[in-house]
């Protein structure tokens, strides 16, 4: 079995990210890193591969060249080979446009599953996967905190709200990883050795024939309004006297 | 919080692989070291299990060792940036890694021939032996040369009689490179020799009780008419002063990092401190003048002595001798690191002298890297013996 995964380039979700004067995202201090979601998928596919289910595990990544580096770090991990699909710093992306572009390396690669982050932890769209189910016509599972492949199926047990759900979809098929679905390795100093020999091709949108053109873009970011210092209250009565009648929280 | 001031680029990561190296050794040590740090100082113990797993999950070992004989193939460099960052969290921790890594499987490697490599190299590389090294003794520490161990042939071996002292693992240890000398009448000819810590005559005295570097056990070895074998001689006889004094360069870095590491973390912890958590007169700690020339000042010299130790780690190598930027490098950062830390502990005032943030466990460590791989006066020395060889007219 071929599985795909993906591995997005983030800003480390740790940093504090600022705004320059004119409303966009200060990037000048930044760190990057994996999109903590995919390293979930990149974790749950090499397992795939140490447990004889896989044969080979294909990292795609949708980007600018610097992606290489996040690509990179998966197939340290343990990922065989890697696909970025290039595009220019200054393109506009939205989740339909990169479940397209994953959707063109899909038809050449034909995996039997892909495995994506629920989400990127920058954007926090949640869509691209979805879209990709739909684009395939492939199954999906998503927020997958089990997986387990078996005689042509993944059985994918679905974080829902209030509890769980079991779902099993026949292969090829597409599973998106929530939190609890393993605990990523670290990309270990020999693994990083070896990752520097695997393969990584280059494709661009016209190699995959897709068009880029965004039908969302970002327009502006403002940050959330700063929130008034708090009080420390003297005791409970007076907590409930200031719910009552500051918040009018209670009645 | 990850706080970004400091330095980045070639100088700091040469390749992507340095880069990814770094970001694996750091998310590692904050999710591992940082959590057991204290407790493993309090009771004085090497967190053996910790090591043994991050064999597996970093694989961190035979860093310098070449690809082609089971090694990782990287630089001293790669070194630098493993114990800089392993440091930030526990430097007694990542003191018996360097006894582990730096002086015996650097050192080992150097200087072994393939049958020993055969023997030896798996086994200290994938967590299986614990290993270290000895050279000083009771009688000998800066003046290594009058060390008192010495080996005598016997049969196809020779017979090892001596103490050492304040080796660092010796106490968990499986097998050290040994350093003595032969009985000759000139006696300065020195030999290195693998010992595994099972055979007859070898034995361990008792832990030394220490002001920092609590985790890291810190012993005498004892040799008693210990045999070794004729294939445990490492290199040739009465050859060991070459590889010993190669082996100190890359020590001296790899202290010079962890007192980089030390540096940096008690920066942003005295940062973090004076910035955004006390106030004092209703203003925060780094409004007044006193605290900003600690902050600025931890910062500055931080800044230096790393931008030295990265400098000084590109010309090191088996090959490329540095022992002027080695010496340098660690007189100059493991000053800073006691500085810092000092000066960290009186911006936390009363909580930087309680446990509580950590600062009094890093400077009573920092100390320790003032001393050992050679002390600072040593340093001194080097640095001036070795401009007078290049300049003397
Ligand atoms: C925790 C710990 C771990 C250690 N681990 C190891 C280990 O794993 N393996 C190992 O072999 N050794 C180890 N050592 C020993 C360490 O390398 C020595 O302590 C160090 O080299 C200094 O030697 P000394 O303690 O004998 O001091 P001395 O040489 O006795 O020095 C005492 C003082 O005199 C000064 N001095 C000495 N000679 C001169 C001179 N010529 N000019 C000016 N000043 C001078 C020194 O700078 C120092 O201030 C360890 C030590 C400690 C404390």
């Amino acid at each position: 079995m071929k599985v795909l995964v993906t591995a997005k380039r983030v800003v480390d979700p740790d940093v504090k990210v600022k705004l320059d004067g004119s409303g966009n995202l200060d990037l000048s201090n930044v760190e990057y890193k994996l999109n903590p979601f995919d390293e979930y998928g990149v974790e749950e596919a090499v397992k795939l591969k140490e447990a004889g289910k896989a044969d080979e595990v294909i990292v795609v990544s949708v980007g600018t060249s610097d992606s290489q580096k996040e690509i990179r770090t998966a197939l340290a991990m343990g990922a065989d080979r890697g696909i970025l699909v290039e595009v220019d710093e200054d393109e506009d992306l939205d989740p339909l446009t990169i479940a397209k572009l994953i959707n063109g390396v899909v038809q050449r690669e034909e995996p039997q599953l892909i495995l994506l982050g629920k989400l990127a932890v920058d954007a926090e769209n949640n869509q691209v996967g979805q879209m990709l189910g739909a684009l395939t016509g492939f199954g999906q599972g998503t927020f997958a905190y089990r997986l387990d492949i078996e005689d042509g199926y993944a059985i994918v047990g679905r974080e829902v709200d209030g509890g769980t759900a079991d779902v099993k979809v026949a292969l090829p098929a597409i599973v998106t990883a929530d939190l609890r679905l393993n605990e990523p390795r670290y990309a270990s100093l020999p693994g990083i050795m070896k990752a520097k020999k695997k393969p990584l091709d280059v494709l661009t949108p016209d190699d995959l024939d897709v068009e880029v053109d965004a039908q969302v873009r970002v327009v502006g970011y403002e940050l959330p309004p700063e929130r008034a210092a708090g009080v420390i209250v003297a005791d409970v009565d007076e907590l409930i006297e200031k719910l009552r009648n500051e918040a009018k929280v209670i009645g | 919080m990850a706080m970004n001031f400091w330095s980045k680029g070639p100088l700091y990561n040469p390749s992507e692989e340095h880069a990814a190296l770094r970001e694996s050794v750091a998310r590692w040590a904050l999710a591992n070291l940082d959590e057991q740090a204290d407790e493993h100082d309090a009771v004085e113990e090497f967190n053996i299990g910790l090591f043994r797993r991050m064999a597996q999950e970093l694989g961190i070992f035979g860093v310098t060792v070449p690809e082609e004989a089971g090694g990782l193939g990287m630089d001293a460099t790669a070194a630098v940036i493993i114990h800089e960052e392993l440091s930030r969290f526990d430097p007694a921790y990542t003191l018996s890694y360097l006894a582990h890594e730096v002086l015996f499987v650097n050192n080992f490697f150097n200087s072994s021939n393939a049958d020993q490599r055969e023997r030896y190299l798996k086994k200290v590389t994938d967590g299986t032996w614990l290993a270290g090294m000895a050279m000083s003794e009771p009688g000998a520490g800066t003046d290594v040369l009058g060390m008192r161990t010495t080996v005598r042939p016997d049969g196809d071996g020779w017979r090892l009689n001596g103490t050492k002292q304040w080796i660092t693992n010796s106490t968990l240890g499986d097998v050290f490179l040994v350093y003595a000398k032969n009985e000759d009448p000139d006696g300065r000819s020195l030999s290195s020799f693998i010992v595994e810590s099972s055979w007859e005559g070898f034995s361990v005295g008792r832990k030394e009780a220490k002001m920092g570097m609590r985790q890291s056990p810190t012993a005498q070895l004892i040799f008693d008419n210990v045999y070794i074998p004729r294939e445990n001689l490492l290199g040739v006889e009465g050859g060991a002063l070459v590889g010993m004094m190669r082996n100190l360069e890359i020590e001296r870095l790899t202290l010079a990092a962890q007192s980089v590491g030390i540096a940096m973390q008690a920066t942003e912890v005295m940062s973090d401190y004076a910035i955004n958590e006390r106030r004092a007169f209703g203003k925060p700690l780094s409004a007044f003048g006193q605290i900003q020339r600690f902050i600025g000042e931890a910062y500055a010299k931080t800044e230096a002595a790393r931008a030295l130790t990265y400098q000084a780690a590109k010309s090191t190598s088996a090959d490329t001798r540095n022992s002027l930027g080695a010496a340098a490098a660690k007189l100059v950062a493991t000053t800073t690191a006691e500085e810092v830390a000092r000066n960290a502990i009186q911006t936390l005032g009363g909580y930087g002298y309680t446990r509580e943030y950590k600062m009094e466990r890093l400077l009573r460590d920092a100390i320790l890297l003032s001393i050992g791989g050679g002390t600072n006066e040593a340093m001194q020395k080097n640095i001036t013996g070795d401009i007078v060889r290049m300049i003397r007219r």
